[in-house]
């Protein structure tokens, strides 16, 4: 019983796999990051002993850009594409359920960030070593950070994306994560603007993950002592917020009628 | 396959849907109307009636795709909420799409894997299957390249990749050209022969004349009629009668019974009420004609649609023999 739901979520998660590396968007995405982290080269030339803090940093913060913009441009079409071409129909009628398929889902283009952001780790290393800089293992702490936060937003994708078309569900994606990222600026929004409702911020705040709590970037590049609790409680924050998050994708999916 | 299924493969009883409409989806629109139905075990059931009748939105609510509002359904026995049917069940959705990134091995091996088969067994019979469509030469060319008759070959192929004891296909035959239309119609004669049940909807009457064992004729979302073919037919049988010669006018009186009057050329084609043949061959001769033929003709599946359907010119969306 069990066995055979992992294989079914498996054979998801492997097809989801399979489109997204077909999918020509991605290709673009990865070029520019690596362009991005290649840039750092130029840029580190240009600077008066920071050139390696600026390698780090763009490579780095093109992982993190570049790989949100995968995770929320592929994931929004992840289910409501899958509903506006009607390819889901024949696949439900099939013992898969609606859960596993989203579960599938999220785990195929989980798999498919992850590689990618392998892709770009081993190209800033590269860079480094190639620039005659050493390897920085701390780097990889900001990675895994960064894939946490990549996962969370695919969950928060998928779930825009069992509710409305695909353009609609990038911009709730979109805006959720841009919120996210400015979550200081969120809770001190009443200093600048009285005329937003207290109980608005509040919500805001406390119902949007707070990405802000992923970006250990700039810890890591200067040398910041990043222990291995930070790590453990950014993995469980991450992993409690996605089960939420998949949770209410799977139940409205679940009652969703596929007109 | 081993012996004939004996629970019945589809059973709704006092179905009931209706879908959001109008602004912010404040008004609802029927969709279906308190359907009850049966299909017996190793019967082709054709399930029949024009565009927005409600066949498609039976279908998935079979599937599980659509809810009912109200009304229960049960395949093979099962409730529809009971995964455990899907194992033993085919579906070919409407205008089905596949992704088109795969080829059609491809996308075979991921609806075996899907149903839990082995390596082996999901090679053996996605060949077998993609030979049986006749698409053996696209069979590794990724589906983007393919005509909508090709998806369509797919899809009837997917529906049979867990050898289903019972087979619901949605407008099969839609988007087929002639030579594809004759391949579905032998592979449902092949599967019914079998003993396998096989449930379809269609535009396509003579194609539902051919294959179907009893049809069901729905009308906004009620289901008019159901029943063998030869129960239904023969319930109005007509004569044709050929003529040549004669005064036309005679036909035009109601009272005759005759149910129209063409003329081809030379001569002039009869349709008349077998009880009014008589009377009809009387006045004919009476006016000078020459007669023909005189032919019994049964009522074609098309015939006694549009009789059912109000006797009232054809639904713009009604495709006989399309």
């Amino acid at each position: 019983m069990v066995a055979g739901r992992l294989k079914r979520v498996a054979a998801v998660a492997a097809n989801t796999f399979r489109e997204t590396v077909r999918e020509r968007v991605l290709y673009n995405l990865v070029f520019f990051a690596i362009l991005m982290t290649l840039s750092g080269l130029l840029l580190g030339e240009l600077s008066i002993r920071q050139d390696e803090k600026i390698i780090k940093n763009l490579g780095l913060a093109s992982m993190d850009i570049f790989g949100t913009l995968i995770a929320v441009f592929i994931g929004v079409g992840l289910v409501s594409k899958e509903i506006e071409r009607r390819s889901l129909y024949p696949l439900l009628a099939k013992p898969l359920s609606r859960e596993e398929f989203l579960l599938g889902k999220f785990v195929g283009l989980g798999f498919t960030l992850l590689v990618n952001v392998g892709v770009m780790t081993v190209g800033l290393y590269l860079t480094l070593v190639a620039t005659g800089r050493g390897i920085d293992w701390s780097l990889l702490k900001a990675i895994y950070a960064i894939l946490l936060s990549l996962l969370l937003t695919v969950a928060l994708a998928l779930l825009f994306s069992t509710m409305t078309s695909s353009t609609l569900a990038a911009v709730f994606t979109v805006c959720t994560v841009v919120a996210g990222r400015f979550s200081d600026v969120v809770r001190n929004m009443r200093d600048v603007s009285q005329a937003v409702p207290e109980w608005l911020v509040r919500l805001v705040y406390l119902v949007v993950p707070n990405f802000l709590n992923f970006d250990i970037k700039d810890h890591v590049i200067y040398g910041d002592p990043i222990g291995g609790g930070l790590l453990a409680r950014l993995t469980i924050y991450a992993a409690s917020y996605a089960f939420v998050v998949l949770g209410l994708a799977m139940l409205r999916f679940r009652s969703r009628d596929l007109t | 396959m081993s012996g004939l299924p004996h629970p019945v493969p589809v059973e709704t009883s006092h179905l009931t849907k209706a879908f959001p409409a109008g602004f912010l989806g404040r008004r609802r629109v029927a969709a279906l109307n308190d359907l009850s139905l049966e299909v017996r075990p190793g019967e082709a059931f054709g399930y029949l009636g024009p565009n927005g009748s409600g066949k498609t939105t039976t279908l998935k609510i079979l599937m599980g795709l659509v809810s009912p509002d109200s009304g229960a359904a049960r395949i093979l026995g099962k409730p529809i909420a009971d995964p455990s049917w899907r194992h033993r069940v085919g579906y070919l959705p409407e205008h089905p799409y596949f992704y088109d990134y795969l080829s059609p091995a491809e996308y075979l091996d991921y609806v075996g894997r899907l149903f839990g088969l082995p390596a082996s067994v999901r090679r053996e019979r996605s060949q077998r299957l993609i030979g049986l469509v006749g698409l053996e030469r696209s069979s590794h060319v990724p589906m983007r390249r393919f005509s909508k008759g090709m998806s369509q070959r797919v899809g009837l192929a997917q529906a049979l990749m867990n050898e289903p004891e019972l087979v619901i296909l949605d407008e099969p035959m839609s988007g087929l050209d002639p030579i594809g239309r004759r391949l579905v119609r032998d592979i449902i004669l092949d599967l019914k022969a079998q003993g396998r049940t096989i449930l379809f909807s269609t535009h396509i009457l003579p194609d539902a004349e051919t294959l179907c064992d009893r049809v069901g004729l729905l009308r906004s979302g009620r289901l008019l009629k159901v029943g063998r073919l030869d129960e239904i037919l023969t319930q109005d049988a007509r004569v044709e009668v050929l003529l040549s010669g004669g005064d036309a006018a005679v036909f035009a009186s109601p009272a005759l019974g005759v149910r129209s009057s063409q003329q081809i050329g030379e001569r002039r084609r009869l349709e008349v009420e077998e009880k009014s043949l008589m009377p009809v061959l009387q006045a004919a001769t009476a006016s000078g004609a020459r007669i023909l033929s005189v032919t019994h003709v049964r009522e074609s599946l098309e015939d006694y649609f549009f009789r059912q359907m109000g006797e009232s010119a054809p639904d713009s969306s009604w495709l006989p023999g399309d």
